[in-house]
């Protein structure tokens, strides 16, 4: 599969309408920044788990940002809930993390790495990590 | 020997911030010499000019260490104390010639290279620990032990293991400075 383009990355199941997904996501980044913006003493701007963006039928659809400003979307589908949210971004999170600590990849640059990917895909499926 | 630096406590330094000062000054030897060769020869030069110093702060905090009289001694005290006191780990020693003068270094956890992925361009040329090889050779040399000492693989190029190859050479004599006899 191909790499997450880090200015937003999408990894989807390959059942799914990808472009569909897309504009899913540049929707929910929307969303995000205008919570961001919105941010005031009384919802405390550090909780990075923004919980169920907006309503859709089809979807649900979780947000989460990290300190430095990167921003996860997690859509569920129907056929495919997820158990805990809160989970899968502190996950995907982590696996983040990792991806930076190598010297040779510089934040915003296409994402290629392997073990990033596949930590991703596994989640999408429901998988667990160890 | 106190350095009077206050509250800085010499011994913790976080192996984070080590493993990503190691891995940003790799990528910037390659952005520098573009060439991974010339950075493998680079990280040598410069492990060996960290070697030459490292000797005498490791024996000075390892009484117990004494002249080695075998290779055998000598790869013992490499993994056991040497490593195990800069990098926290210990080296397995494994497939001796049979004219017991070279030998591996094999390493499980490499510290260096804790979430490392080599850009496909240096795959199959980047010895990316090279440091390693630089400081075993400057410290040995200071301890009048000249060896040849070069990796054979690495987990990070999709080898089955992470090994240093080390080939004694010769023991050095002093040499008198020239003017006396």
């Amino acid at each position: 599969s191909s790499g997450i383009n880090a200015e937003y990355g999408v990894a989807t199941d390959p059942t799914e309408d990808a472009l569909k997904m897309h504009f899913l996501v540049h929707t929910s980044i929307d969303v995000i920044e205008e919570k961001l913006s919105s941010a005031t003493a009384a919802n405390d701007p550090r909780d990075l788990y923004l919980g169920q963006l907006y309503p859709n039928e089809d979807y649900r659809i979780y947000g989460y940002v990290t300190n430095t400003k990167i921003k996860i979307v997690v859509i569920e589908t129907i056929s495919n809930p997820l158990k805990d949210a809160r989970q899968v971004f502190s996950q995907v999170h982590s696996a983040y993390i990792s991806l930076v600590c190598n010297p040779f990849y510089s934040p915003g640059e296409t994402i290629t790495s392997q073990p990033f990917l596949q930590t991703v895909t596994a989640l999408m499926r429901g998988k667990a990590i160890a | 020997m106190s350095r009077g630096r206050g509250a800085v406590d010499p011994k913790r330094v976080s192996s984070e911030l080590f493993s990503l000062t190691y891995g940003c000054m790799v990528a910037q030897l390659l952005k520098d010499f573009e060439n991974p060769e010339e950075v493998n020869k680079q990280l040598e030069t410069m492990g060996y000019n960290i070697g030459v110093r490292l000797i005498d702060d490791f024996l000075a905090h390892s009484p117990s260490v004494t002249r080695c009289s075998t290779l055998e001694e000598v790869a013992e005290v490499l993994c056991k104390q040497g490593f195990k006191m800069f990098l926290g780990i210990v080296p397995e020693v494994r497939n001796w010639s049979s004219a017991k003068d070279e030998f591996s270094l094999v390493i499980t956890e490499n510290p260096l290279a804790e979430y490392v992925e080599l850009p496909p361009h240096c795959q199959d040329c980047l010895w990316y620990s090279n440091i390693i090889c630089g400081v075993i050779r400057g410290a040995l040399e200071m301890v009048q032990m000249d060896v040849k000492c070069s990796f054979v693989g690495d987990t990070l190029r999709g080898n089955d293991s992470t090994e240093i190859r080390i080939k004694f050479v010769k023991i050095l004599e002093d040499s008198l400075p020239a003017g006396e006899d």
